[in-house]
């Protein structure tokens, strides 16, 4: 069952890199450099799936002491960190031809860069606790602070940027969508959607058989 | 426009990197869990 | 307790109060006569004074740009060293099994030890703002009031994050590194508000233009007093 997973996120990502390079037109105003948009906004989209999982995790455990929750959070939690590091370098590569430099304070990179920092503490805590139901217990008290936090950090940020740049930079956002772009944008966050799902299913597992051995 | 191909080369080739890495870590873990599991006297 | 059978909800709001009372008075009796705590952040925070002078050099102008940074800066730096100790009495002094005896709702002791560090980073906070008054030369005084509004807020937020993960991480390997690892980046919020409303009220800003700030910061803080009364109790466990 999880190898089809597997194989489905490989047809999907080879679908999405052929909609992302061949089917979606070369952006008028930043030039191909806008494909790594392909890249960059499935994975910060998959990023927050994940810590709404470990989130979900947390909760579960806190409310039913099953290992099944705990090891939800341990594996979406890592997934988490792997995905927003991902965000963070094709944010970063993205900026450097489009804005001049390799890293901005705007607000949804600094935001992402926040959320990297907590997730990364969560991992670094469950390491360094042996005791299985401590760990669970604890990184679930973090893992819960920190998802309630992000749209605290969201707002935060976003206003103390306003205050720093007025700013007139083209951001990606603001251009219309091309509905060729939005599509080939959808493929490639269905196939990051199945690529995470199918990398969960793994770590969830190893999980399970740790426990077991 | 400069066609920054280099650019984008560059960050799908650190993701795919990354993320075959990540799978090649998941089944380096599950081979030695297997391993782990065959070696011990009990029935897994 | 004649008074539970009469009004059984308010004794045990009573009851909870006065639990949250006694942690709080019992670590102000020890830090009175220990005098620890006290002496020593009071000596950090000058030392940091002179740190941050010696870091950004004799112009007096880019000082006084960076004082609303580094007020703050400074009150989370007292902050990692104070609140990470919150419980390490108990820990040291085999108390730990104690707090989790304790009878009826573990999120008594939370406040108590939450209040308890409001008040330690409340008394930096002030040394820090007379010092940094004085040797910086910074008028603080003519926006006390709704800087006083501003601090109280913010070291809700910092104490309050703080008191959970210093129980946290009490009991864990490497807590002197992890504790300012995990509370930093959850702190984000509240050093953003807090420094940019700082800013504001010194150049002389009316209370009203930082609203948006200070509701941010009384959000913020409701959000993680609650959580840390709601998941104390799963710290305290084990």
């Amino acid at each position: 069952m999880t190898r089809a997973l597997g194989w489905l996120a490989v047809l999907g990502l080879v679908v999405g890199l052929g909609a992302g390079f061949g089917y979606a037109p070369r952006e008028a105003v930043q030039g191909n450099v806008q494909r790594i948009m392909y890249l960059h906004v499935p994975a910060v989209l998959t990023a927050y799936l994940a810590f709404g999982l470990v989130l979900a995790g947390s909760i579960g455990y806190l409310a039913t002491r099953r290992p099944s929750w705990d090891r939800l959070a341990a594996a979406a939690g890592e997934l988490g960190v792997l995905f927003t590091g991902l965000t963070i370098v094709s944010g970063s590569i993205w900026g450097k031809p489009t804005w001049g430099t390799w890293w901005t304070w705007d607000a949804r990179l600094t935001s992402t860069a926040v959320l990297f920092m907590v997730y990364v503490g969560y991992l670094l805590l469950r390491s360094l606790i042996e005791d299985p139901d401590a760990r669970a217990r604890y990184a679930a008290v973090v893992g819960i602070l920190g998802a309630v936090n992000i749209p605290i950090v969201h707002f935060s940020v976003k206003w103390w940027r306003a205050l720093h740049q007025p700013s007139t930079i083209l951001g990606p956002e603001r251009s219309p969508i091309d509905p060729a772009i939005g599509l080939a944008l959808f493929v490639n966050w269905v196939a990051f959607t199945l690529l995470f799902a199918y990398f969960l299913a793994r770590r969830m597992e190893i999980a399970r058989l740790e426990e077991q051995t | 426009m400069p066609s920054n191909w280099g650019y984008v080369f560059a960050a799908y080739g650190i993701a795919a990197v990354a993320l075959l890495t990540y799978w090649r870590h998941l089944a380096r873990r599950t081979r030695a869990l297997a391993a782990r599991r065959a070696a011990k006297p009990r029935a897994a | 307790m004649s008074a539970c059978a009469k009004e059984p909800g308010r004794s045990a709001v009573v009851a909870y109060t006065k639990r949250a009372w006694i942690v709080l008075w019992k670590d102000f009796l020890i830090e009175r006569r220990a005098k620890e705590h006290a002496n020593a952040l009071l000596f950090f925070c000058l030392l940091l004074l002179f740190l941050f002078q010696f870091a950004l050099g004799p112009d007096r102008e880019r000082l006084a740009t960076a004082v609303p940074g580094l007020l703050w800066l400074g009150f989370i730096l007292a902050g990692l060293l104070g609140l990470g100790r919150s419980f390490l009495g108990e820990r040291d002094n085999d108390c730990w099994e104690g707090l989790r005896l304790t009878p009826g709702d573990k999120s008594a002791i939370y406040l108590g030890k939450l209040a308890g560090n409001c008040v330690l980073m409340t008394a930096v906070e002030i040394i820090l703002v007379v010092l940094f008054g004085v040797f910086y030369n910074i008028d603080l005084w003519t926006p006390a009031a709704p800087l006083a509004l501003v601090l109280a807020l913010g070291t809700i937020g910092l104490a309050a994050v703080g008191t959970l993960f210093a129980a946290m991480t009490t009991q864990v390997r490497a807590r002197e590194l992890l504790f300012p690892v995990l509370l930093l980046p959850v702190q984000v919020p509240v050093l953003l508000a807090t420094v940019s409303a700082t800013q504001a009220l010194l150049l002389g800003q009316p209370l009203a233009d930082v609203a948006h700030w200070l509701k941010l910061l009384a959000g913020a803080d409701l959000v993680y007093v609650t959580i840390g009364i709601l998941t104390f109790e799963f710290v305290l466990e084990g």
